[in-house]
């Protein structure tokens, strides 16, 4: 469902990311996580279509996306941790707006329910500067999940959520997985990467430094054995060469 | 004050150095050598007839000036002002406001902030204007630009606190300042009888030269000149014709300019009362409420009312769509007062003589009409200007980022050309029966059946230039939705429309040829062939615009959210 391979970002001298290669097939859960600039919000702007990469290839559901954006964008969901909202559109408004870019024609059907879900329905014309935080990312959730996406890509999902919306947010994470979905989820809450994913890619500087199962990761770092998951992050995360 | 000092110095040296360091960019670097060439040409370059617009300087001016000036100050008091002095950043709340500092020390920071830009437009406007034949230094006339620019900047603020104040204190603010009301009242009722008294000899007058210097000498009489006066001197020390005259006049444009700063400093206790607690988070919502009911800096007005838009079709219309209600809800009608006010000047001014009030009214309208063909794409800004803030979210969407750019000025661009088009159809229909039209009623109807396309072709390409700006250098160029309408922003504007309509007169180079070479070898073109004319050339317009957008989407493609971030 997404497949990268040497996917390399570079900032003039800056090397971002560095050929980094993996792959998160239907129903899987890819927790990425990494220290404060290892380069995971540029893999998944790359990821994304935002940025294009300096080197290697991005497939999202078969469609390449330098080849082919309009279909892998059609294809993937892209919620990132501060939530990009038009301030001039109201709640209502801004899932017409995607129901109409992504072809989904029964957004009279889906609205309701959806923005139930995510506790919406009262401030269905409200403006995002009407908002609070965690309702403005409620909303960045529900024009993400609007058109079922084949691949969703989460950036930091739970960031200004309250605990009820957090709880949801993991349900509605496990059942996109459980119904086909391909999921990235980017965090540093490292219980809701041990919780949601199947396996993990660590980053550090922009390079892998351990990627799998965590059973696998474990495997290939005996001594990390029988250790918390933070643990385990800041001993793969140290400096240290990279896999 | 040491703190802010350095506040000021360092954000000014850090965004120098940010933007010296995107020159690096070769599309950056090509970009500074024709700014730098441009600036060089329409500003540095020794001339001998003075600067672009130092004919200003020639004329009895100085009464239509002030008159100018009091009209935009009218504007801020009846639609409320571009507060960017008093707007704070995110930033300053977060930090400025909890810190231990005074609540006046805030406000002086402010200004000392927005001084910056009023000594860089009085510089722009000494080379604008340069010498003009007369004897002032450049020196004496930057000061005497810096006085009156700061004079505005410091009356649209205290306007700004006023207008706060009566939205906190309901009748109890109004009564607080019922003497800036009743002062502005008064020379708004002035004018209007000056006018109403001179109406005869301004409806005679001979030609538009004539009806200006008449206009002048109404103004100039009292009870006009009681109302103007504080105004006027302000205005003066810039006209001044010698060293003498300016140091005689530039002593109470100073005290004119003391007086705003005293009642600026006054009004902002009533500010301090009203607006901000010490707590942050609170003053974070004063702001964001203030900014909401002035429709001045900040956001949309509330989500009444919306526009239908289908489940299917195009994705491209939903971009337009987007804008359209973007426009409804960000729209600023204070950004057509000057162009509105000025048109009906011109209207008067051309048609003087004229005993029917449709040649008067048509006059007015085409005068408007060709303001907003120049001006109108800078006044809206529902496009990429505003949405390049939104690159993200813009990029992650299904769309062609071709068709993302077409609908993005089609977004600003219909509006304004529908907006002209209807000036024209107006100006048509009154004229129908009138004999004073220049022109045979052929022509006329030519005009009329070329008009939406041409107006459409022309707006399109101005728009499809800022927009190119707006993605090419997002570094460079401020993005949002409202267009800077201060003072502090006269110099800068002045030279951004002068560039846009350099570029359209290199776009209209190949039309004008096929205009040429289409009709040229005619002695007397027949309306027929002029309006065959006008619409092949519209069509050439129409294929370089769509060759821009399509180098502009590619752009668009390779963009990068850090450029703007």
């Amino acid at each position: 469902m997404i497949a990268v391979r040497e996917l390399t970002k570079l900032y003039g001298d800056f090397t971002a990311v560095r050929s980094l290669s993996f792959d998160v097939g239907p129903g899987e859960v890819l927790g990425l996580v990494g220290p404060n600039g290892a380069g995971k919000t540029t893999t998944l702007r790359c990821l994304a279509g935002i940025i294009a990469p300096s080197g290697g290839t991005v497939s999202i559901a078969g469609h390449e996306i330098q080849r082919e954006p309009l279909a892998a964008k059609r294809a993937l969901a892209f919620i990132p941790d501060e939530p990009h909202l038009f301030d001039y559109l109201s709640v209502e408004e801004h899932l017409r707006f995607i129901a109409r870019l992504y072809g989904v024609t029964n957004v009279e059907e889906r609205m309701p329910p959806l923005l139930d879900e995510l506790e919406l329905g009262e401030k269905r014309r409200a403006l995002p500067g009407e908002l609070s935080r965690g309702m403005r990312q409620k909303l960045a959730i529900a024009c993400g999940l609007l058109h079922d996406p084949a691949v969703l890509i989460l950036d930091e999902p739970l960031t200004g959520l309250d605990p009820g919306g957090m709880r949801r947010m993991r349900a509605t994470i496990a059942a996109r997985a459980a119904a086909g979905s391909a999921v990235i989820l980017s965090s540093h809450l490292l219980h809701l990467v041990e919780e949601l994913c199947s396996k993990l890619l660590v980053l550090r500087r922009g390079q892998c430094a351990a990627y799998g199962p965590l059973e696998e990761i474990i495997g290939a770092h005996p001594e990390l054995a029988g250790r918390s998951l933070e643990d385990i992050f800041l001993a793969l995360t140290a400096d240290a060469p990279a896999v | 004050m040491s703190a802010f000092l350095y506040l000021v110095a360092t954000t000014w040296r850090n965004r120098v150095v940010a933007r010296v360091r995107r020159a690096r960019s070769p599309r950056y670097a090509a970009a500074l050598v024709v700014g730098a060439l441009y600036v060089w040409t329409f500003l540095l370059r020794p001339t001998r007839g003075g600067g672009a617009l130092s004919f200003l300087l020639g004329q009895p001016t100085e009464m239509l000036v002030t008159v100018l000036v009091v009209l935009t100050l009218m504007g801020s008091w009846i639609f409320g002002s571009d507060t960017t002095a008093l707007a704070f950043s995110h930033a300053e709340l977060s930090i400025l406001f909890p810190a231990p500092v005074s609540r006046r020390a805030l406000i002086g920071y402010k200004l000392f902030r927005s001084q910056i830009a009023v000594v860089i437009n009085a510089l722009i406007w000494v080379f604008v204007l340069r010498r003009g034949g007369t004897d002032v230094a450049s020196p004496l006339r930057a000061i005497a630009l810096w006085v009156l620019f700061s004079t505005m900047s410091l009356h649209r603020l205290g306007s700004a606190l006023v207008r706060s104040s009566w939205r906190e204190h309901g009748v109890a603010g109004r009564r607080r300042h019922r003497w800036s009301i009743l002062v502005f009242a008064a020379v708004g009722l002035a004018i209007i009888i000056a006018i109403a008294q001179g109406w005869t000899e301004l409806r005679f007058a001979g030609g538009p030269a004539e009806f200006f210097r008449t206009l002048g000498r109404v103004l100039a009489r009292p009870p006009a000149l009681l109302g103007l006066y504080p105004f006027l001197l302000v205005v003066q020390p810039t006209f001044a014709h010698s060293t003498a005259q300016w140091a005689l006049r530039i002593g109470p444009a100073l005290a004119v300019l003391a007086l705003h700063v005293v009642w600026v400093l006054n009004s902002d206790t009533a500010f301090e009362d009203a607006a901000i607690e010490a707590s942050a988070e609170r003053a974070r919502r004063v702001e964001a409420r203030s900014r909401r009911r002035a429709g001045t800096t900040g956001g949309p007005r509330p989500a009444t009312g919306t526009i239908a838009l289908a489940a299917t079709g195009h994705p491209a219309l939903a971009i337009f769509w987007k804008n359209m209600l973007c426009l409804r809800r960000t729209a600023q009608l204070r950004v057509f007062v000057g162009p509105i006010a000025i048109a009906i000047a011109i209207g008067a001014a051309t048609s003087t003589g004229a005993a029917e009030p449709g040649d008067i009214f048509a006059a007015t309208a085409v005068a408007l009409a060709g303001m907003l063909l120049v001006f109108g794409g800078r006044l809206i800004r529902n496009d990429l200007r505003h949405d390049m803030q939104h690159l993200p979210l813009l990029k992650v969407l299904p769309i062609s980022p071709t068709h993302v750019v077409i609908a993005e000025v089609a977004s600003a661009a219909l509006p304004m050309a529908l907006l002209q088009m209807v000036l024209v159809a107006a100006a048509y229909l009154a004229t129908l029966n009138s004999d004073l039209v220049p022109m045979p009623l052929a022509v006329r109807h030519a005009i009329i059946l070329a008009a939406p396309f041409v107006i459409l072709g022309v707006n399109a390409a101005l728009i499809t230039v800022q927009n190119a700006t707006a993605v090419l250098f997002p570094g460079w160029i401020r993005l949002g939705p409202h267009v800077s309408t201060g003072v502090e922003a006269l110099g800068q504007n002045v030279l951004a429309t002068a560039a846009n309509l350099i570029a359209l007169a290199i776009a209209l180079i190949v039309p004008l040829l096929v205009v040429y070479f289409t009709i040229g070898p005619i002695t007397e073109p027949s309306a027929t062939s002029l309006t065959f004319a006008a619409l092949l050339a519209s069509a050439v317009l129409a294929l370089e615009i769509y060759a821009a957008t399509r180098i502009v989407g590619r752009a668009f493609a390779s963009a990068e959210p850090l450029e703007i971030e």
